[in-house]
């Protein structure tokens, strides 16, 4: 397995009227070929900044990536010129959003916007790009394709304008899909259904697939490696069994107690004291040392460095031996 | 003791259309839906977006008028009481919202905004509302000076804390909690969920808990009732229901709701397909024909009452 | 006992930055500080704007006559400094009074539905006139004078505030925070008063500067029409109506006036869209 996608110690920076903030703080990983990898971590943690850093999709008034390195099949996309970024997304790399009725044109058909990404990619003819459209609804299970194709966004229930954001997204045969909290507006049962496409048109299609959300759920029952993020930093990587099976960081064990189960009365749930830190300061030490039970003087003032657990299990942590 | 009894309760919202705005139709939120809470009791109502779970929440609180249908609240039948004569009442059942973040007045202090009940019904003024607003912080879990912050200056999981705060101010025996955990951060719902279990020792209060997450109203409620289109089909106490659900939406809820355990994906079982229908135009028969796996011709006809099968297991459906 | 929760940090005001973060509103405030000052303490400094001259008739601006004179030898700059007067009392009377009403008028609209129906119509009916000739035929049914040209000003303006504050409190109706505070038992008077009466004000303030402006041109049109305020008064309108004769040959008594007009009501526009970007949460969160 070789590394599609390698980011290295990321720092994407934002200004605000309260001072810079740092929302990623250098991030490292790896996305190998086919792979799901899961980026799981509480709101502000950064994981949405990494998807729109690896973009280039970082707001130029307010942000910028202001170090570290993210190569793509071994292109550096920090140094690509706008052009060669808008030639790659949607292409090479695809990316699908929390809400698609904003992502989606409310003014043109479905099949139009589908296949106007392909035109623009690929080059092809029109009947052809709509052709592959059609090839595209009929892919993401949308019953009576030739029929949706003519429809508009507002025309679609919420779970059926999903699958159209997925189709879009793949339309192209991208290698990578990055997927912002893909389910998170949806209800449970269409959840399962999205959830359910996107493990299958992975294994046809072999793309691989980065899914960022805060659904410790939604990860397991998908993602074949984590990253937990804490503050704009990575604490934790796992395979996912290793993750869930035995986590190390503090912050991951705090998380996974804190989820109320559905397979047991548990009787209270574990609180993590306190909330995340402010990341208009820069943090010294460990990001989680504040609200660890674990913490130590050597936490609050040393950053941690990353221990190798086996297996690809690895924990930026201090008091963890693993 | 009963404290909170619903009965055959129907919201109904006019559709307008044409040049007229002649009523062309009704968006069938809430169709005749009964239950009870007792004293020290939590029960859950879940249900996926549009099945009027949040309707049932407003019509108890009497924020919209029911279109039929009895609400006892503590003995007295407050279901066609007018806005004025509904006051008095309003004392006894409280409410905490969904969005933290838009449930708080921008433009006062947050110490008015939970002392504002008390104020309201005359239970304490001046330096003897601040006093008890000051202790309702400290209940739960906010620092005395907090009193004069602002919306903006408190986290989403501090403003649910006031939001509970204020609810909490005029004692009331019933609070509907209308997803009051949807829009925190995992660590943060366990402090506002582990809060509302204790306060609920503490005092008595009966909750009607409102989500669509059900392994949050597996946490905090003793009974739960499924609401799909306006209708209960599944009310039974929690155990039964996560082990052995009778109605198939339980039993697809309950396999499509996601579970941080990665050896799960491989037992689900096949997932109901399709999306919930528009309640303005709910099919015939049972609502959830369309979608279900083991649909035969009566249920698209024959509308399934919510009959007790066992002790306090009651369901909707023609094939149980 | 539960944990004690961390705050979030209190921002302290500062002026140095408040002028940095909001030019157009600074820029606007001072430039409209000074022509207010320049109203109230100016007359004081100059001498009588009746006074004729005919020796000095239309001569060009000069060191003597600041901003030329006029036909009749009347000193511009005088009768200008005097005409600011003129036009800012009525820009802003009018923007008081319309929204002390419309505001009183758009809370109980937006409040109580059955009023609305009918109110709005009429509001409707009332803006479907030009406030122009609206105003002109409110003047000829009395004697002219500038507390007849602010009532007439007033009436076209009052809906303008009133759409306004109506659909603010139809959104704020809708927010859980008054759902809130009726179930906690909050009561009509004290809902409108203390919940919804607060939050109408920022689009209020900034609707009212856009009222003032207009207030300002339409008293200048009706002036230069003949319908204004009487002619022996030194209004901006009305000099500009006298000087139209003699543009030709005496450009500035028309240029100085309108420029001066131009530049108030650039003064209050600034401001107000300064309010604007400011006052509106959704522009604002974006900084």
């Amino acid at each position: 397995m070789s590394g599609i996608l390698e980011v290295r110690d990321l720092h994407t920076q934002f200004d605000t009227l309260d001072g810079v903030v740092r929302a990623v703080d250098g991030l490292s990983f790896d996305l190998d070929r086919g792979e799901t990898l899961g980026i799981v971590g509480e709101s502000g943690c950064g994981k949405s900044v990494t998807a729109l850093s690896i973009l280039r999709l970082i707001p130029p008034e307010t942000g910028r990536i202001a170090s570290g390195s993210i190569r793509f099949e071994g292109e550096e996309l920090t140094r690509l010129s706008e052009e060669a970024m808008k030639r790659l997304r949607g292409h090479r790399i695809s990316m699908i959003f929390q809400e698609p009725m904003t992502s989606l044109n409310p003014v043109l058909t479905v099949g139009t916007q589908i296949a106007e990404n392909v035109t623009r990619h690929l080059g092809v003819s029109k009947r052809a790009a709509r052709e592959r459209a059609h090839e595209m609804l009929d892919l993401v299970r949308i019953a009576d394709a030739r029929r949706r194709l003519d429809e508009y966004p507002h025309q679609l229930s919420g779970g059926m304008r999903q699958r159209v954001m997925i189709a879009m997204a793949l339309s192209c045969d991208p290698q990578v899909l990055i997927a912002d909290e893909p389910t998170t507006a949806l209800d449970v049962t269409i959840q399962a259904q999205i959830l359910d496409l996107m493990l299958d048109l992975k294994e046809k299609t072999g793309t691989a697939i980065v899914l960022i959300t805060h659904d410790l759920g939604v990860v397991a029952e998908t993602a074949q490696r984590v990253v937990v993020m804490y503050a704009g930093r990575r604490v934790e990587e796992a395979p996912v069994e290793a993750l869930f099976d035995n986590p190390l960081h503090p912050y991951t064990r705090g998380l996974m107690a804190a989820i109320p189960r559905l397979d047991t009365d548990a009787t209270r749930l574990q609180e993590i004291p306190g909330m995340v830190p402010l990341l208009t300061r820069p943090i010294v030490g460990c990001a989680f040392a504040a609200r660890c039970p674990l913490a130590t003087d050597r936490c609050r003032a040393e950053a941690p460095p990353v221990v190798d657990a086996g297996g690809g299990h690895t924990v930026a942590c201090w008091e963890v031996t693993p | 003791m009963t404290v909170l009894a619903v009965d055959r309760l129907v919201k109904h919202f006019p559709i307008h259309g044409g040049l007229l705005q002649r009523q062309v139709g009704a968006v069938k939120a809430v169709d005749g839906i009964s239950f009870d809470i007792a004293k020290g009791e939590t029960l859950g109502l879940v249900g996926e977006s549009g099945c009027g779970k949040s309707t049932v929440g407003k019509t108890i609180l009497k924020l919209i008028e029911p279109t039929s249908g009895r609400i006892v609240l503590g003995g007295k039948d407050i279901t066609a009481l007018k806005p004025g004569a509904m006051w008095p009442h309003r004392k006894g059942i409280q409410t905490i919202f969904q969005d933290p973040y838009s449930s708080m007045n921008p433009r006062l202090p947050a110490g008015t905004i939970v002392g504002e009940p008390l104020e309201n019904f005359g239970i304490a003024r001046g330096r003897e509302r601040d006093e008890r607003v000051a202790a309702l912080f400290e209940r739960v879990g906010l620092r005395r000076d907090a009193m004069r912050k602002y919306a903006h200056e408190f986290s989403g999981g501090q403003r649910q804390r006031l939001g509970i705060a204020k609810a909490l101010s005029v004692a009331p025996e019933v609070i509907v909690a209308d997803e009051p955990v949807s829009a925190l951060d995992v660590s943060v719902q366990a402090q506002v969920l582990n809060l509302l279990i204790d306060l609920q020792a503490e005092y008595g209060l009966a909750y009607l808990f409102i989500s669509h997450d059900l392994a949050v109203m597996r946490h905090i409620s003793h009974r739960i009732a499924v609401m799909y289109l306006g209708r209960i089909v599944e009310l039974t106490d929690k155990r039964t229901l996560f082990a052995r659900p009778l109605h198939p939406y339980t039993e697809a809820l309950l396999s499509a709701a996601t579970a941080p355990d990665p050896r799960r994906r491989r037992r689900r079982k096949a997932i109901v397909e399709g999306d919930v229908p528009s309640p303005a135009d709910p099919p015939s028969g049972c609502h959830f024909h369309t979608r279900c796996p083991y649909a035969v011709a009566e249920c698209k006809v024959k509308d399934p009452s919510l009959r007790e099968v066992a002790p306090g297991h009651h369901v909707a459906c023609h094939l149980r | 006992m539960v944990a004690i929760t961390d705050d979030l940090p209190t921002r302290r005001f500062s002026l140095a930055t408040a002028i940095r973060r909001n030019p157009t509103i600074t820029f606007g405030a001072v430039l409209l500080i000074l022509l207010i000052a320049i109203a109230i303490v100016g007359p004081s400094f100059v001498g009588d704007p009746l006074k004729i001259a005919p020796v000095y008739r239309l001569r060009p601006p000069s060191e003597r006559w600041w901003f030329g004179t006029d036909q009749f030898g009347r000193d511009l700059f005088t009768r200008t400094i005097y005409g600011s007067r003129v036009s800012l009392i009525v820009g802003l009377s009018v923007a008081v009074t319309a929204s002390v009403l419309g505001l009183a008028m758009g809370l109980l609209c937006g409040y109580f539905r059955a009023l609305d129906a009918i109110v709005m119509r009429v509001m409707d009916g009332v803006m479907a006139i030009p406030s122009i000739l609206l105003a002109i035929a409110l003047i000829t049914l009395t004697r002219p004078g500038l507390g007849i040209v602010i009532v007439a000003i007033v009436i076209p303006e009052v809906p303008r505030i009133v759409r306004v504050v109506r659909s603010v409190v139809l959104a704020i109706r809708a927010q859980p925070y008054i759902e809130s505070a009726i179930a906690g038992g909050t009561r009509h008077v004290k809902l409108l008063w203390r919940h919804v009466l607060p939050n109408t004000l920022a689009p209020l303030i900034v609707q009212a500067t856009y009222v003032c402006a207009s207030a300002m041109l339409i008293e200048a049109s009706l002036g230069f029409l003949g319908a204004g305020v009487p002619p022996e008064v030194p209004s901006w309108g009305n000099i500009i109506a006298q000087g139209r004769t003699f543009f030709q040959i005496a450009p500035w008594s028309i240029l100085i006036p309108g420029g001066f007009l131009a530049l108030t009501v650039l003064a209050v526009n600034l401001l107000g869209d300064g309010l604007r970007d400011r006052l509106d949460p959704r522009l604002a969160r974006r900084l």
